[in-house]
């Protein structure tokens, strides 16, 4: 009897985890309801989660080259050339800027555009000594390897690792706050770059890329809510983040389900993943979307 | 003062492994992201214990190289996992015990992963796992 009963304890466990892995495939993303992360919950973010939610954060670099492998010419009509680094009164605007030009600084790299990268580079510098992180550039090494353009690894390698050392030291030391700035900055300008290309190349793959950045979204807005009532700037971003969930709300993503295929290739192993995700969003929500992320960066450009 | 430069030789060190690790990756990849691993050995070896994420993206071509420390007593791997708990691919063979240098990730769903991290038999090690793209 009590052998019967363990059984049906363990096969009721087993249907009950796999039903809810498959409902999770076949439902697509949606963002949790906002009572599911409320503030306080957002604040016990412990610092692994942070480190992951600075991961999941597309890298510009990214974005850079999906243009490039759509034929997407370079634009320096794109850049966030307003900023000016001499001009920001508050770490807030530091940071956020740093984040911004951050994104700009992985799309000239990609594109070799190494006298704008260079000018850029002399703006990040002075954002970055106005946070007290410049110890974190290595700034001559970076520029030399602008200049040789056929070192683009080690620069791509050398640009992104001094982001990286920064977001930590930030964290690390009590700066949160800043860390989170220079997140969200880089996002905002990565997903301005691609609204504003889609305007004039609608690719299926790259209107795809914006609609994704749904499943990242919520993680910014769960990264910058234990701050949004630290002062008035912050306020005012963290409803410029609700405002652009509103308009991801009815974009849908959803999971055909498969099995990755391996095979073995000069020593190394590829897959294949033949699970797929699809993005279903109409013309009209592409459009709010590129509005609504053109007018918010442009704020932030512009207030600074 | 010997403890302080014992880390700064292995900080150096590190650097080192991880210059080499992102300048074989071959011609063709574009560096994204590394992570730095170093664990001592377990008694008790079973789930990779150095876990992160990152996200990944439809349409992209990732690389993932591996690269070992001389020191290392075990050989480091890789597991990836999608955000269904699903294992995407291994860098090591479970039946043959056999890892890869370096693994090719054709990726067709958007999402958060999962990155697993242990060395081999759950031995002492450290080395570098190198995200890359392919162009």
């Amino acid at each position: 009897m009590k052998g019967n009963l363990f059984f049906i304890l363990i096969v009721s466990l087993i249907l009950s985890v796999s039903c809810r892995n498959s409902q999770k495939n076949s439902s697509g993303f949606v963002f949790p309801e906002d009572d599911s992360i409320p503030l306080g919950e957002a604040e016990k973010l412990s610092a692994e989660a942070i480190a992951d939610i600075s991961n999941n954060i597309a890298s510009p670099v990214e974005i850079a080259n999906l243009l490039q492998m759509l034929s997407v010419p370079y634009s320096p009509g794109y850049l966030a050339s307003s900023i000016n680094a001499n001009r920001q009164p508050t770490d807030f605007d530091k940071a956020l800027a740093l984040g911004i030009l951050g994104a700009d600084l992985g799309y000239l790299n990609m594109y070799e555009k190494t006298a704008t990268a260079i000018n850029i580079l002399s703006d990040i510098k002075k954002l970055a000594e106005g946070l007290k992180v410049g110890q974190f550039f290595d700034f001559e090494a970076i520029r030399r390897l602008s200049l040789n353009r056929s070192n683009l690894d080690s620069l791509l390698f050398l640009s992104i690792d001094s982001y990286t050392r920064i977001d930590k030291y930030l964290r690390d030391n009590g700066r949160g706050h800043l860390s989170a700035l220079m997140i969200i900055g880089v996002w905002i300008e990565g997903q301005y770059l691609a609204t504003q290309v889609i305007r004039e190349y609608p690719h299926p793959v790259l209107r795809d890329r914006i609609g994704e950045q749904k499943i990242i979204l919520n993680d910014l807005i769960m990264l910058a809510a234990p701050y949004c009532e630290r002062d008035t700037e912050f306020r005012a971003l963290c409803g410029y983040l609700q405002d652009m969930r509103e308009k991801f709300r009815n974009v849908k993503i959803t999971y055909s389900l498969g099995d990755p295929v391996s095979i073995e290739k000069d020593g190394g192993l590829v897959v294949e993943q033949t699970e797929t995700s699809n993005v279903e969003m109409s013309d009209e929500q592409l459009a709010g979307l590129v509005e609504i992320t053109g007018n918010i960066r442009n704020k932030l450009v512009l207030n600074n | 003062m010997m403890i302080t430069a014992c880390i700064t030789a292995y900080g150096q060190s590190s650097e080192l492994l991880v210059s080499n690790c992102v300048q074989n990756a071959g011609p063709d990849a574009r560096y994204l992201k590394d992570f730095r691993i170093q664990l001592g050995k377990t008694d008790n070896p079973g789930e990779p214990r150095y876990k992160t994420q990152m996200s990944l993206w439809k349409n992209t071509k990732y690389r993932f190289s591996l690269c070992n420390s001389e020191d290392s007593e075990g050989l480091l791997y890789l597991n990836l996992k999608d955000d269904a708990n699903k294992m995407v691919l291994s860098s090591l063979d479970p039946e043959t015990g056999k890892t890869y240098a370096f693994i090719d990730f054709i990726c067709n769903k958007s999402g958060i992963y999962q990155l697993s991290f242990d060395f081999t038999g759950g031995l002492k090690g450290s080395g570098v796992g190198v995200v890359s793209m392919i162009k």
